[in-house]
This record gives structure tokens, sequence and C-alpha cells, in this order.
């Protein structure tokens, strides 16, 4: 078996991953009839429609040239959801400025080209701008500074 | 004259000062994330949502619907300018844009693609005042089945017309509807999907969702990619065209004009489709066809009147029926379901003030943005120079807040980081996520209509095919599946998406 059609396959196996899921949780919930659907008989029909899409990628790639994946870069992606959980990790105890500094600093090294004074620099204005947009002129509910 | 009272009660909202205020905001914001390569409208609109909960929804509805449209304008001046479209709907305007840019006749290039945007601004917003009552008296007979069917066929054709795989992207829709039942199921009280999850009691968060995909994933996704240069154009030149400009493009704005407002009405079409399209034919009718490809004017004519056409029209089945034609328009319906309005037919009657201030907006913002776009050109093209290393981080910023204001919940944020991971292996295995975000919209609304119809017909399926409109919506998909899958029309589909 080889695989001709990387892209393929890899989506394949991914919507058959998703639909696996959905066919799990679904079968916990009460299917009911067609006169009376329950919870789980619209995620099941889903589920067994996903997966049938998701065999017939998996199988078609084995068959079909297609595209391969280009290699996967992992620092971006990784730096900006590490950003992203560390600001969700801050933001209820430390507030919005270091919140924010934080996501801005440590995602902005997703790119080679970040330089560390100016990620400073933007991390600065940009917890000052959010600041005054969300906080003062929008009032929406968040601390600005740690809470002592 | 209904026609005539109701958009009167339309400018009456949209001139207010406060909706004038937001009309701007929209409008330029919009232009200059249209020039700005590497961040697009759905993206904006996806990082504004948050703030919008804190407006009145028509001021909400006014500042979102003008990003969208302000981007038609502003993607053009960086595809004439610089040769980068700004947004993919102004990829066709940079062939013979840019050569008019370099033959020194950037000038009448902006001045054309902004008339032409303008009048195909005021055509579509009349279309849509024109067409939509009829449309939405027609949706509210509809009962459960025929809503079904609708949706099914809203799918498939926002399936057809996005590019890439059919299978994908049918899969990506119904992974969309999947995740749109996570949370509380209405009918049973039973939490679907939760994972044991507190924070998913409500489902996935759609805010969260949407940045994840097109703020978090396409940021990543851009950083691997080489970074565009292109060479500005400095001397703009004289911006009004002469009057033999005109002349020649009169038709062309007309083509441009029918052709955008047809598409931005199917599913799956909107902006980008329009252009596109308006250029194929634009080359195949307009007589003579000599020069283009090499700075004819009527190729920047045709598609800019075009997408913007296009992108107005969109508003159309979104604001009738309910139903998303692309992705900024599923925010749309975002935004007007974090108000608590359930968008449909029963809109346009219960809340006039909301059709018709939008529409009337929409006239306004095209008029602010020819007066925006054209003496200001030099500004915005200023903000090219903005590297992308600055702005993604930004971004990142912007979602985490947006995300975590929604609902004050950390663990939305969280959310956002997972499907940026999900999103990002999409964009990598070169599935289209705008049909996961259209399933994601219409996930609970089809449950509802499918469990209703077969409640009525006491479970049984042919409720589908016996409803004469129901039916029809049906073949309707079967046909746009079967044409696509045909060889022969393949190959055709494909060398228009290419060109």
């Amino acid at each position: 078996m080889k695989i001709r059609a990387e892209k393929d396959f890899w989506s394949g196996v991914m919507f058959l991953g998703f639909a696996l899921v959905a066919i799990v949780a679904a079968r916990g919930y009460s299917m009911g009839s067609g006169g009376k659907m329950g919870p789980g008989y619209f995620p099941m029909l889903l589920g067994i429609a996903l997966a049938g899409l998701g065999a017939l990628l998996v199988g078609r790639s084995l068959v079909l040239e297609g595209a391969r994946v280009t290699r996967l870069q992992v620092r971006p992606t990784l730096m900006i959801v590490l950003g992203v959980i560390l600001f969700g990790l801050m933001i209820p105890y430390l507030g919005l400025v270091v919140a924010l500094a934080t996501v801005t600093a440590v995602s902005a090294f997703a790119s080679r080209e970040s330089r560390p004074l100016e990620v400073a620099a933007l991390a600065a204005v940009l917890a000052a701008f959010s600041v005054g947009i969300f906080v003062y002129a929008l009032r929406l509910p968040l601390t600005v500074w740690p809470a002592l | 004259m209904d026609f005539i009272s109701n958009l009167s009660l339309g400018l009456g909202v949209a001139l207010s000062l406060q909706n004038l205020g937001y009309c701007f905001i929209g409008a330029l914001l919009g232009t200059i994330v249209g020039v700005l390569p590497g961040i697009g409208p759905v993206t904006t609109v996806a990082m504004l949502l948050p703030i919008s909960f804190t407006l009145q929804p028509v001021s909400a509805l006014i500042m979102l619907a003008g990003i969208y449209y302000g981007a038609q304008y502003g993607g053009s001046t960086t595809a004439i300018l610089v040769n980068i479209p700004g947004e993919a709907s102004s990829v066709v305007t940079t062939i013979d844009g840019h050569q008019m840019a370099l033959r020194g006749r950037a000038g009448p290039a902006l001045g054309i693609a902004a008339i032409g945007s303008f009048f195909a601004g005021c055509a579509a917003t009349l279309l849509i005042s024109i067409a939509a009552p009829p449309l939405a008296a027609i949706a509210l007979e509809f009962g459960p089945a025929e809503y079904f069917s609708l949706m099914v066929c809203g799918l498939i054709a926002a399936v057809v017309l996005a590019h890439g795989s059919i299978i994908k992207a049918i899969a990506m829709v119904i992974l969309g509807l999947l995740l749109g039942l996570a949370g509380t199921d209405v009918n049973s009280g039973i939490r679907r999907f939760d994972f044991g999850f507190q924070g998913l009691a409500d489902g996935i968060e759609f805010v969260a969702l949407s940045m994840a995909i097109y703020g978090l994933a396409e940021v990543a996704y851009n950083l691997e990619r080489k970074a565009e240069q292109g060479v500005v154009t400095r001397n703009v030149g004289r911006v009004w065209p002469g009057w033999a400009d005109i002349k020649t493009c009169i038709p062309s704005i007309l083509r441009g004009t029918a052709l955008g407002s047809i598409l931005g009405v199917l599913p799956g079409g909107g902006a980008l489709l329009a252009s596109f399209a308006a250029y194929t034919l634009e080359k195949k009718v307009a007589k003579p066809p000599r020069s283009f490809g090499q700075g004819d004017i009527r190729g920047v004519a045709a598609p800019e009147s075009a997408n913007n056409a296009g992108a107005q029209t969109s508003f159309i089945p979104m604001l009738t029926l309910g139903i998303p034609s692309n992705p900024t328009m599923a925010m749309m319906i975002g935004a007007l379901m974090i108000h608590g309005i359930a968008p449909g037919p029963r809109v346009m009657t219960e809340r006039p003030e909301l059709f018709w201030g939008l529409v009337a907006s929409m006239w306004v913002g095209n008029l602010m943005l020819v007066i925006l776009n054209l003496p200001l050109v030099g500004v915005w093209v200023r903000f090219l120079r903005i590297p992308y290393r600055i702005l993604f981080p930004a971004i990142v910023g912007f979602c985490c807040i947006g995300t975590y204001t929604i609902n004050s919940n950390v663990f939305d944020v969280f959310v956002m980081g997972f499907f940026a991971l999900f999103g990002y292996l999409c964009l990598k295995l070169e599935c289209e996520p705008a049909p996961l975000i259209l399933g994601f919209v219409l996930g609970p609304l089809m449950e509802e209509n499918l469990r209703r119809a077969l409640l009525i017909s006491r479970g049984d399926p042919m409720v589908f095919v016996q409803e004469p409109i129901s039916l029809g919506f049906l073949i309707a998909s079967a046909l746009l599946l079967v044409v696509v899958a045909a060889p022969a029309i393949r190959a055709k589909r494909e060398e228009a998406l290419q060109e």
C-alpha cells in the first residue's frame, strides 16, 4: 500500500477521527425514532456521513495521485498557541496589561524576523491602546492590573 | 409606496449621527484591511464581533457591513498600485490594473475602480430593497421541510462554488454541522459533545471558532509563506478618468454590476466569484478584445464593479432567509445571534429599522468610500509599509481579548487555541474552512427543521420529496453535484478558478 495523495489521505484520517468521536458520543444519547428524533439522531447521521467521506478520501488517496503535504512548520503555530494559552492563564489574575504583553511577546517569535526591542515596543503600544479602547472607551469588564 | 417609505425609514436610521459614525468606522477599517495583504474582511469582522456586542444591533451590522464592502475598495488600490491583491476578490484587478499603473495610468485605473464600485454599490442597494421583501414573503410560507431542503441546497451550492476538492468541502460542512451541535440540546436538555467540560454547556463559542480559523490559523499559515514584495508605483497622477475612458467603461460597468449582483445572491457567491466571472465575461464579450492583460481599463472596471455588487447582494439570502452565502455573512449571522436576533424572513417585518437601516447605510457607506478612497490614495498605500511582523502579533492579541470578553470565560480562549491548531492543519491539508463555518452556523437550525419536518410527517422521510418546493431544492442540489462531478464541466471549473 502506498499513499499517493498525501493531502487527501491525511484529511481523510482527520475526518475519520472526528467521525469516530461523533459516533461514539452519539451512541450515549437517546436515538429516538424518525418521528420523534432524539438528541443522538442527527449527530449519528452526520457522524456516519462524515465517516463515509473520510473513508472515501483515504481509499481514493491510495489510488489517485495527488499533492504532497508541504513540511509542517512547528514554530509559528506553536508560539501562537502558546501565547494564547498563556493569555488565558494570566488574564483573570494578572490583568489585561500583563496578559496582552505576554501574548504579543510570545507570539511575535512565531516569526524569525521579529526583533526583541521592536517586540517590546509593540507590546507596550498594544497594551496602552487596548486599555484605552477596551477598558475606557468600550467599558468592557476587564481588569487592567494584577490584583494584589 | 412601500418602497419609498421603507427607504426613508432606512435613511432615517442610517443618517443618525451615531450610525453615520459606525458606518464611517466600518468603511475606514474596511479600506485599511483591504489595502493590507494578509488580513482580510473576514478576519476583521471576526475580531470586531466582540466589540459589536456593546453596540446597538443595527449599528453593529452597519459597521460590520462597511468592513466587507470597504475592503473591496481598498483591495483594488493595492492591486493597481503594487500588483498585490489586498483581497482575494481583487486578484483579477491586478492583471490590467497594474499594467495601467506601469504605463502611467494609475490614476484613471483607481478612478474607474471607484466609480464602477460606487455605481455597482448603488445598483445593488436598490436591488436589495426591491428583491428582498418579496423573497422574505415567500420564505415566510416555508415549512420545516422546505427550510431543511433549502439549507441543504445552500450548503451544497456553497461547496460547489468554493474551490478545491468537493469531497473535502462536503466533509468540512458536515464537520461544521457537528461542531454546531455541541452544547445543551434544547429539546432534551442533554449536553452533547461537551466531553465533561463545563465551558461547553452552551456549545462552542462562535467567536472563538471564527477567530481561531480566520485570525490565528491564517497568521500561522501566512508566516510560512514568503512575503511578497511589490514595487509601489509612486506616480499616481490625475485620478479622475477622462470622458473617453468613462465612455469605454460604461458597458463594462453595467455588465459587471449585473453579473456581480446575480452571483452575489447565490450561496457560495459573493465578491470573490463575482470578480473572476466578470473578468472572464468581459474578455469574451467586450469589443474590440485587443488589449486585455495589457492595461485595458475595462479589465479594471468590470471586476471592480462586480465584486462590490456581489459583496452587497450577498446580504440578500442572509437577511431574507437567514442563510449565509459566504463566511463574512456567517459572521453577520453570528453578530445578530449575539444580540439574540434569529436571522430569517421575520427580521424584515419585526425589525424593519434593522433591515432598512442596513440597506440605506450601504448606500451612504459607498458614498463615503468614494470620498475616502480617491483623494487619500497616497495615505492608504503607506499602510503597505507596515511589516507583517508588526501586524500579526497585534492580530493574535486582539483575538485573545475579543474571545475572552465575549463571556469573560477563559475556557473560550483555550477553545480558540485548540481550533487554531485544527485550522492550521486544515489549511495545510487544503481543506477550505469556509464550508465549516457555514455548517457551524446552520447546524442547530438544520437539526431543528429536520426534527419538525419529521414530526409533522410522523417519521416519514418522503416528506422532503412530496412537498414541491422542498423537492425543487433537493433536485437543484443533486443537479449541482452531478454537474460538478461530470468530468468535462469539472475541467472547465478548474480552468475558471485558475484564471
